[in-house]
């Protein structure tokens, strides 16, 4: 399949010496609907900037449909939407006046998808802009971003701050667009319910590289959380040897352990490899999958 | 669009214990076990599906696809997806010990608060008149009963 992004051992610094990204290599296939995760300060947005060609790469290379988006800026954005972290807007334009812009900088604009944004987020194309809610603002960012039907629709955080009505109403467009454009979409957010919803492939920026690349379905079916007293077995390392482990972190008196497989696999090969009594598996959704690999007291960090 | 198959009402919820996908098998695989789905009916289009419940059409396209594989949808080309007019039987084997686990389960709820094997068998019946409540020919009740 033709990808539609292709990031290749990525680096980029702040700061000299401290790189934020640190070798990032995937891409993204055409019609794939691809979720970033990570915690603050991981790189999510330094890497959709690198690819909306808003910064260089300090090593490795991005190319957005064949080429880099520094180098054919404009053919390439043409050919994408992009809603921003923090996405300004003239605050004293009207919404009808933000339109004719993009209408005017695109030349493919889909009336029909227009209007039906305008109606379902109750949107009156007169308002100025500093009179909306942030809901409504963002709904305005994202009409912009995709009425002009782009083949990659790039959003970074586009829910943050919103209420969950707001939120689920902003899904919505987004799958209505998924369904009538059948276009490729790199989102990244905080909200693991919204990435299940929409997502069929997650990519988990962590230390600066991609910690985990998987279907949402596959993390949700193929892989379990091991609940391991510390005092039956105090070494972690003894964990971190066994196969599949992914990471292992203390919380209060127990082991929190990621592995692959299920959790009946999973419990009875610790029994039997480690001789562990009282192994607790269980599956998890997105949200535990996150805390667990990424939350605090990660066993990398005790010493 | 709303879209209504005979009764079958599919909500999902994200971060529930089972994937998406998983959660629109069950309700389907559900929906034709009580006869609210009745064979050679159709189904939405994955992509109508996908607005309703606001999750990536994909989603609703593997759960489609792995009732497919399973025998109990078909797609006609160009027509759309429908129930099998023949519904593969569920091994016995395979569903035994979650039949038995479950009763385990109820039986010992149950005599938490007292109720005795009795009421259980009471409480049964009442769920089996609920579940079959949006049954629309007492044939396809009978079809089903056979196929258990």
């Amino acid at each position: 399949m033709n990808s539609v992004l292709e990031f290749l051992n990525v680096v980029r610094a702040y700061v000299r010496g401290v790189p934020i990204l640190d070798g990032v290599t995937f891409s993204v296939a055409e019609g794939e609907v691809v979720g970033l995760l990570g915690r603050n300060g991981s790189g999510k947005t330094t890497l959709i900037h690198i690819a909306m060609g808003m910064l260089f790469p300090q090593a490795g290379s991005v190319r957005v449909f064949g080429s880099s988006p520094n180098e054919r800026a404009v053919e390439v954005k043409k050919r994408i939407g992009y809603v921003a972290e923090e996405q300004v807007l003239p605050r004293t334009s009207s919404i009808a006046e933000l339109i004719a812009f993009h209408r005017y900088l695109f030349r493919r604009w889909d009336d029909t998808l227009e209007r039906e944004i305008l109606d379902r987020f109750g949107l009156h194309t007169n308002s100025k802009i500093l009179g909306l809610s942030k809901g409504q603002a963002r709904a305005v960012a994202l009409l912009c971003a995709v009425c002009h039907r782009p083949e990659l629709l790039v959003l970074d955080e586009p829910a943050a701050g919103l209420d969950p009505a707001a939120r689920r109403e902003f899904l919505e467009v987004a799958i209505q667009f998924l369904n009538c454009a059948g276009a490729t979409i790199l989102y990244s957010s905080h909200y693991m319910n919204d990435i299940e919803r929409l997502g069929s492939r997650a990519v988990m920026l962590d230390g600066g590289k991609v910690r985990l690349d998987s279907t949402v379905d596959r993390l949700r079916e193929e892989y379990c959380l091991a609940v391991v007293p510390v005092h039956s077995l105090p070494d972690p390392d003894l964990l971190k040897k066994e196969p599949g482990c992914l990471g292992t972190r203390m919380y209060y008196a127990n082991w929190h352990v990621v592995f692959q497989g299920s959790p009946e696999q999973v419990k009875a090969r610790l029994e039997q490899s480690l001789g562990s009594d009282g192994v607790r598996c269980e599956r998890m959704n997105l949200e535990d999958f996150f805390v667990e690999l990424l939350g605090g007291k990660q066993s990398d960090d005790l010493s | 669009m709303v879209l209504y198959i005979a009764g079958m009402q599919i909500l999902v919820h994200a971060g529930n214990e089972l994937p998406i996908y998983r959660q629109i098998m069950g309700q389907i695989t559900e929906a034709l076990a009580v006869g609210r789905l009745h064979p050679g009916e159709k189904l939405p289009s994955h992509r109508e599906l996908a607005e309703e419940l606001v999750i990536a059409p994909l989603t609703v396209k593997k759960a489609y696809d792995e009732l497919e594989s399973l025998g109990f949808l078909e797609t006609q080309r160009g027509r759309g997806t429908f129930v099998c007019s023949r519904l593969p039987k569920l091994k016995m084997a395979d569903q035994r010990e979650q039949i038995d686990a479950a009763a385990r389960k109820l039986l010992s709820l149950a005599y938490m608060v007292g109720l005795d094997l009795d009421d259980v068998i009471g409480i049964l019946r009442n769920a089996e008149d609920e579940l079959f409540q949006g049954a629309h020919t007492a044939a396809g009740r009978a079809a089903t009963k056979e196929g258990a």
